[in-house]
């Protein structure tokens, strides 16, 4: 679904992703850790044809990104790193104002769904600009998953939910790559990857230092934690934090 | 030199000496021309973040350009106006910027955070400083009319003061009246930020007391004045002094500025009163009214956008239809002095370059960055925005209409046809340099500079054809063709671009 091979991108003298090559198969949970600032967010801009590589090629669900970016979000369903929907729209009216972006037909049954799923009904006729963060990203999570694409690129899935909802967007997320949809999320918090992803990769300033399963035989009767740490700290660090 | 950024521990802070009971100090005191020069640096900062350094940097550099230039034809505003109108609609032009100024200042949390993220400014901070609210919005005030001082009087002062040496311009003429004016100038926008400051501050604790206190103010006024005329204007004490100089005035204006901003210092409360809104969903029945029409989604939108944000469609009445209104009364006076300019023509002429600015509202609601996750391109929000321009354009379109029916309806066509033309290249003008963002990107010197270029010869040569008969606005539809070249030009330019924040 994802081909990435030597994706580099730089502002001016910073190299903000170097050299990255990653392969994400069908049907997996991918899960792209990095501390705040190591690149994430640039290569799912890249992913999504919002930003251009400075080098390097990219291939998502088939389709060239450099070649052909809006056919990319058109079967891809993306929510961004800050939610950011129209302000002066109600929650109703983005859902409704996505499905025409999207050409879709039939929506307001599928909408409804989304209302019911994560509750929050009784706001659906609030202006966007006043519903509470966490709202706002359910509200993004309905608009990606409107037109049920196979590929979802998520930045930071989990923000601002509450544990209920975090339980229930966990499980959605599960239950969609078991029945055949591939999932592809960037977190910072180990334990949202550890509980719900099939592979991960780790960056750590921009360099792709890990990937692999996480059954992968390396991290067995390890500590995901200690061994995240071991990859993305300068040498010293732990001990000092300890 | 200490920064009110690098503070060190405070034993006030500590609970022992809050079980202590010792008498709280505010050690803001000690860092009050610190926080006043951060504020500085962070309005600097906030400005050149968006417009970029070098091209604000030349903004103070255009209005002393601009003034110049427009002072230049104080001979003919003369033979219009007296000396006094001219100084009336100088200090009340000033007591607007300056009520804009404290108003985008209190009120642009929602305007920061669109562009920087969650973002705050030192004036919002007091919650996670150990500075008092007060300290901070004293240095903000005074921060205000420095920086803003710099930014607009001056240079104003001085482009004015350069074309009334080289035109004649009778007392504006005189070096003691223009330093007059430069006092009773930053007295008028003092007296604006003041006031806006205080009225801020009086909604903050209630809208309703706010909105009560107006309209008793309002009443009182017409009780003591009577009739309201034309000479109720003159009696603003920096226009008065200006005028009439006496202790009395400077007295007055010392009072209005100072009063005001004690009253909301000492009241201070930051915090506005929300009031959430619920709509029902009108978006799906306007966009069945649409039909299959590519843009409906787009354009409902942008209507709602319109329809629910602060001030609602009255923003067509005070941001156009008045504007409009004023200029028909100016070119009418104009066309009596000189016969040869015919106001109607004019008056199509100039609605054609206001309705551009019908642009700008429409691109102040949303950011690129909201739709750049869908298969949009930035060309394909820029044209969804034109549709909604032309929807809007039927507003003057109508007023042109109606009004030369009215007046005039031998040149109903060429009328319209010069109306039509001048917007359609005026807004191909801005969406070609400033793209979505034509509010931010304008104050780019440079800009700020080719719009100028791009627009004012062509004002100046329409306003010396008309005198040839209306339908000289012939010439104006080889307009059309350069607009439509200079919007495909736009939409590659602009998809060109990779910037997030427009």
């Amino acid at each position: 679904m994802i081909e990435v091979k030597n994706l580099s991108k730089s502002y001016g003298n910073t190299k903000a992703v170097n050299d990255v090559s990653l392969s994400i198969g069908k049907g997996e949970l991918f899960g792209l850790l990095g501390p705040n600032g190591s690149g994430k967010t640039t290569i799912i801009k890249m992913l999504t044809g919002q930003i251009k590589p400075t080098s390097g090629s990219l291939k998502v669900h088939g389709v060239e990104v450099l070649e052909d970016p809006i056919r990319v979000r058109e079967l891809v369903g993306i929510i961004p790193e800050q939610e950011t929907p129209p302000s002066f729209l109600t929650a109703e009216e983005y859902l409704h104002f996505v499905a025409k972006i999207r050409k879709m037909e039939q929506y307001e049954e599928v909408c409804e769904k989304w209302f019911e799923f994560f509750d929050f009904g009784d706001q659906k006729n609030s202006l966007c600009k006043d519903l509470s963060r966490g709202t706002r990203q359910k509200l993004m999570f309905a608009q990606a998953f409107l037109h049920e694409p196979e590929l979802a690129i998520i930045d930071e899935p989990l923000i601002n939910l509450d544990p209920i909802m975090q339980r229930k967007v966990k499980d959605f997320l599960k239950g969609y790559v078991k029945n055949g949809g591939t999932i592809f999320i960037s977190t910072h918090i180990l334990e949202i990857a550890k509980q719900i992803c099939t592979s991960i990769g780790i960056i750590y300033k921009g360099k792709l230092v890990h990937t692999g399963r996480l059954d992968d035989p390396v991290l067995q009767g390890r500590n995901f934690e200690e061994f995240f740490l071991e990859l993305v700290s300068r040498p010293g660090e732990i001990s000092a934090l300890a | 030199m200490p920064s009110i950024y690098s503070m060190p521990n405070r034993p006030y802070m500590t609970l022992t000496h809050a079980a202590n009971n010792e008498k709280y100090r505010d050690y803001s005191r000690d860092f009050m021309f610190d926080i006043f020069k951060s504020m500085i640096k962070e309005e600097w900062r906030m400005h050149s973040n968006i417009f970029g350094s070098g091209g604000f940097a030349l903004f103070p550099v255009f209005i002393f350009l601009f003034t110049f230039f427009v002072s230049l034809v104080l001979p003919v505003f003369r033979e219009i106006f007296t000396d006094a109108q001219i100084a009336l609609g100088m200090h009340y032009f000033f007591l607007l910027v300056g009520g804009m100024v404290g108003a985008f200042g209190l009120m642009c949390r929602e305007f920061m955070n669109r562009r920087f993220g969650q973002a705050s400014l030192i004036a919002y901070s007091s919650r996670t400083l150990p500075v008092s609210q007060r300290i901070i919005f004293a240095n903000f005030l005074v921060k205000d009319v420095a920086y803003y001082f710099a930014l607009y009087v001056l240079p104003f002062i001085a482009g004015f003061a350069l074309a009334a040496k080289l035109v004649p311009s009778g007392n504006f003429q005189l070096p003691g009246t223009l330093l007059i004016l430069l006092l009773t100038l930053s007295l008028s926008f003092m007296i604006g930020l003041s006031l806006v400051f205080f009225l801020s501050t009086v909604y903050a604790h209630s809208g309703k007391l706010l909105f009560s206190g107006l309209l008793a103010i309002s009443i009182f006024l017409l009780f003591v004045f009577g009739n309201l005329d034309s000479n109720v204007f003159y009696s603003l004490p920096s226009l008065s002094f200006f005028l009439n100089p006496s202790e009395n005035q400077f007295l007055l204006s010392f009072v209005l500025i100072t009063v005001p901003s004690a009253l909301s210092l000492i009241f201070l409360k930051v915090d506005y009163p929300q009031t959430k809104k619920s709509f029902s969903n009108s978006f799906s029945g306007l966009c069945g009214y649409l039909g299959s029409y590519r843009y409906a989604a787009f354009v409902v939108k942008d209507f709602l956008d319109l329809k629910r944000s602060e001030g609602g469609l009255g923003k067509v009445i005070f941001s156009f239809l008045l504007p409009a209104a004023l200029i028909w009364m100016l070119l009418s006076a104009l066309g009596k002095v000189i016969p040869a300019l015919n106001a109607l023509t004019l008056f199509s002429l100039v609605l054609g370059v206001l309705s551009s600015s019908m642009y700008n509202w429409l691109t102040e609601y949303d950011i690129f960055a909201s739709y750049a996750f869908f298969p949009l391109r930035v060309s394909d929000m820029i044209k969804s925005k034109l549709n909604s321009y032309l929807f809007l354009n039927l507003v003057p379109f109508l007023l042109l209409t109606l009004l030369v029916l009215n007046k005039e309806p031998s040149i109903l066509f060429p009328s319209l046809l010069l109306f039509l033309s001048i917007s359609l290249y005026m807004v191909s003008i801005l969406v070609y340099l400033t793209g979505l963002s034509p509010s931010i990107n304008l104050y780019n010197g440079k800009t700020f500079a080719l719009y100028a270029l791009s627009v004012m010869p062509l004002l100046m040569i329409n306003i010396i054809l008309s005198m040839f008969g209306p339908y000289y606005v012939l010439v104006d539809l080889m307009l059309v063709p350069l607009a439509f070249y200079l919007l495909g030009q736009s939409f590659k330019k602009w998809d060109c671009i990779e910037n997030q924040l427009f």
